[in-house]
């Protein structure tokens, strides 16, 4: 064996745990999951039938998957952009007052939710949005103001859900955003000032430009985020409701899987899922990354 | 003076015998010889349930017994059935009623008869007969009936008086009462006349309550025959009187938590909900709260159901099943009744056992009266049709749909599912 082939040798050899991971635990599930769609499979009975296109029939066939699938969209619309945007203004604002007594002060608050897992964060919310006596109705009451019943109103849970999500999730993008500005140089800052660039100017021109690698991170890592993670703070604060208002996809799936233990059915829903996920990807690396100014 | 040298593993030794002894001490009840079971409960440490297992344990029967809190009945079923599939089922689960055909078909509660037959028979004539047959499935004998609950109706008693209401609460009622006194409620205490009052009524929004108005109103979800019984003019009858609070705006229907928070804290005046909160609402409020039974309708029989849970056995090895009986023996026991009363369920033992406290009383009654089982959702998909049904609710209270053409859609799902 001559030195190249050692160094090839060695090189597989530190390669291949990463990669009998990534098939273990990634391309060997997705595999199940295919099986699994065209089976009627029950863990408990260890039973397998052959079930053809019967499962695939049973959840695009079915109401509730349109109705996840629209929500998801939805939460994906509203979601994306506001956890894109508005952490990018607070990141702004932060930088202004870096340095300052009263900044630690802003990025304890502002950084604080996002140390909460996502069921907690419903949790915490649940008490606040008590439409019977929850504090926020007892401040819109005092007000003067009608009282909602957010979470548990068809017209307001999504919404409410998707408020949950912004607080729990801004937070990280919000340090993001604010580590990736702090690396932008003051004197280009500077100079654009003194040439009499504005704020609005200097933040499209300079600041979004070298942040961009940053930003384009923030948007693959939401759109994740809002595709995914979310389902705890639905199961926590509407378990779906009501009458599956709330309901997304990954809801779905761990619904059809683990309490109507409908794995066939739950299995269709994940290869669509992962569909979406990956179309959505390689959208934004096809169209969005080529927008991105790399140092 | 001798002195001996302390070397690292001399020191490691002490640290690690330090560490193990208060374990050693703290496990006196248990021996090495002992079979040990888990149940997988509803129960967390704080409960009724954990001091049956903690005198079981005491007593050194050659079992030791771990209570593992999994959640809620639908929890718990779920992270059993990763067990049973994983080939380590627990002992024994809670198991809620309603899941009684998928505990018996699916899950493969055993039968307690094909573990021992003279044991299960002298277990199971510690109940009373009428509940035997809840835990008989497929001529299976599937758990001990020990849990059984009813919903009754709990009145916070200072926003009584404050209204000016008789505080002489019958002991029958109907929904013709109860709306009167939501409505005169409403009417004295809304609009910020009363600090902590926010709103009259909670029938509770799911799908136990909504059973007990269908039954109540002479109809049936899932008859005994086992025919979907939603169409029918009763059980439309019974829901369209159901929604009636809610769309007069006496009622804000909210989840369990919500509700059980809302009415502590002295914001709601009246909740129909499980007989079990007999314990926790008057540790936890801090004003007077009077019981009464669940409201039947106008001109009609009551026809009340139960609710709760049965102790089934998962266990398939012969060592742990025989284990689990003998905790099961225990709990059937008298001692075993006396401790467990203080979870608030009914008595449903031959057993004389003091009830917990006098508010449920209602909830006896409404035993005495005869009560019908829960329903049992049966078939494969028999929990997708326990949320139709669930969802058909929402939909009725929040007006979505009127409330006949919401029972139609709801008997053509769930009768395709349960058929499924």
């Amino acid at each position: 064996m001559d030195a190249a082939d050692r160094r090839a040798l060695s090189t597989a050899g530190l390669v291949a745990p990463a990669v009998l991971a990534v098939a273990a635990f990634l391309y060997l599930p997705i595999a199940a999951s295919g099986l699994l769609a065209v089976l009627d499979y029950h863990p408990a009975t260890q039973t397998f039938r052959f079930a053809g296109l019967a499962n695939i029939a049973a959840v695009l066939g079915g109401d509730a998957f349109g109705r996840a699938a629209w929500n998801t969209l939805v939460y994906c619309l509203v979601l994306v952009p506001a956890q894109v945007l508005v952490p990018l203004a607070l990141a702004l604002g932060l930088r202004e007052i870096a340095g300052s007594r009263t900044a630690p002060v802003y990025y304890a608050c502002l950084f604080a939710p996002t140390l909460v897992s996502f069921s907690v964060a419903g949790a915490v919310w649940l008490p606040l949005l008590n439409p019977i006596n929850g504090v926020l109705n007892e401040m819109l009451t005092a007000l003067g103001l009608p009282p909602s019943r957010w979470h548990t109103d068809a017209r307001a849970a999504l919404w409410v859900v998707s408020l949950v999500a912004f607080w729990k999730t801004f937070g990280l993008n919000l340090v993001l955003w604010y580590a990736a500005l702090m690396t932008i140089p003051k004197e280009q800052i500077e100079a654009a000032r003194i040439d009499g660039a504005g704020f609005f100017r200097r933040v499209r021109d300079i600041d979004i430009p070298l942040a961009s690698p940053t930003a384009f991170f923030i948007l693959v890592t939401t759109v994740f985020t809002t595709l995914d993670d979310i389902v705890g703070i639905i199961d926590v604060l509407t378990g779906g409701g009501p009458f599956e208002r709330t309901t997304n996809l990954p809801y779905l799936l761990w619904q059809r899987g683990l309490v109507f233990f409908q794995f066939g059915q739950a299995s269709v829903i994940a290869l669509v899922t992962i569909a979406i996920v990956a179309i959505l990807t390689w959208v934004q690396f096809r169209f969005v990354e080529r927008r991105v100014t790399y140092a | 003076m001798p002195c001996t040298r302390l070397s690292r593993r001399t020191l490691l030794a002490g640290l690690a015998a330090g560490v193990a002894a208060p374990a050693v001490l703290r496990a006196t009840g248990a021996r090495a010889s002992d079979a040990r079971i888990v149940v997988s409960s509803n129960f967390g440490p704080e409960t009724a349930f954990q001091a049956v297992v903690d005198a079981f344990n005491a007593k050194g029967l050659g079992v030791a017994v771990e209570n593992r809190f999994d959640g809620n009945y639908e929890e718990a079923t779920a992270k059993t059935l990763a067990a049973v599939s994983a080939g380590r089922p627990p002992a024994l689960m809670t198991t809620g009623w309603k899941f009684g055909y998928y505990a018996k078909r699916t899950l493969g509660a055993r039968d307690l008869r094909e573990i021992d037959a003279a044991r299960a028979e002298a277990l199971i004539g510690n109940f009373v007969p009428s509940v035997h047959t809840l835990v008989t499935v497929d001529d299976a004998l599937i758990g001990v009936p020990w849990a059984m609950s009813t919903p009754i109706t709990f009145i916070n008693m200072e926003h009584w008086r404050a209204a000016g209401l008789d505080e002489a609460i019958p002991e029958e009622i109907d929904t013709d009462w109860l709306y009167e006194r939501a409505r005169a409620l409403q009417a004295a205490l809304g609009g910020g006349a009363h600090p902590s009052f926010r709103s009259p009524l909670a029938l509770s929004n799911n799908e136990w309550t909504s059973q007990s108005f269908v039954q109540n109103a002479g109809g049936a979800v899932i008859d005994e025959a086992g025919a979907v019984g939603l169409a029918r003019p009763e059980s439309i009858a019974g829901m369209e009187l159901f929604c009636v609070p809610a769309h007069e705006g006496l009622w804000i229907p909210v989840g369990s938590r919500e509700q059980d928070a809302a009415f502590i804290a002295g914001a709601l005046s009246i909740v129909t909900t499980s007989s079990t909160r007999v314990i926790n609402y008057p540790q936890a409020a801090p004003f007077e709260v009077a019981t009464t039974r669940f409201p039947g309708v106008p001109g009609r029989p009551r026809r009340m159901n139960s609710g709760g849970n049965f102790l089934a056995v998962y266990a398939r090895e012969a060592e742990q099943a025989q284990a689990a009986m003998t905790f099961l023996e225990f709990c059937g026991s008298q001692e075993g009744q006396d401790l467990w009363s203080g979870v608030g369920y009914l008595n449903s033992s031959v057993h004389d056992v003091a009830a917990p406290t006098p508010l449920i009383a209602p909830a006896q009654a409404q035993l005495a009266d005869g009560l019908t089982a829960e329903t049992i959702w049966p078939g494969t998909r028999g929990f997708e049709a326990q949320n139709a049904w669930r969802n058909a609710v929402s939909r009725m209270l929040e007006r979505v749909d009127p409330v006949p053409v919401a029972m139609a859609r709801a008997q053509d799902e769930v009768a395709a599912l349960i058929a499924a």
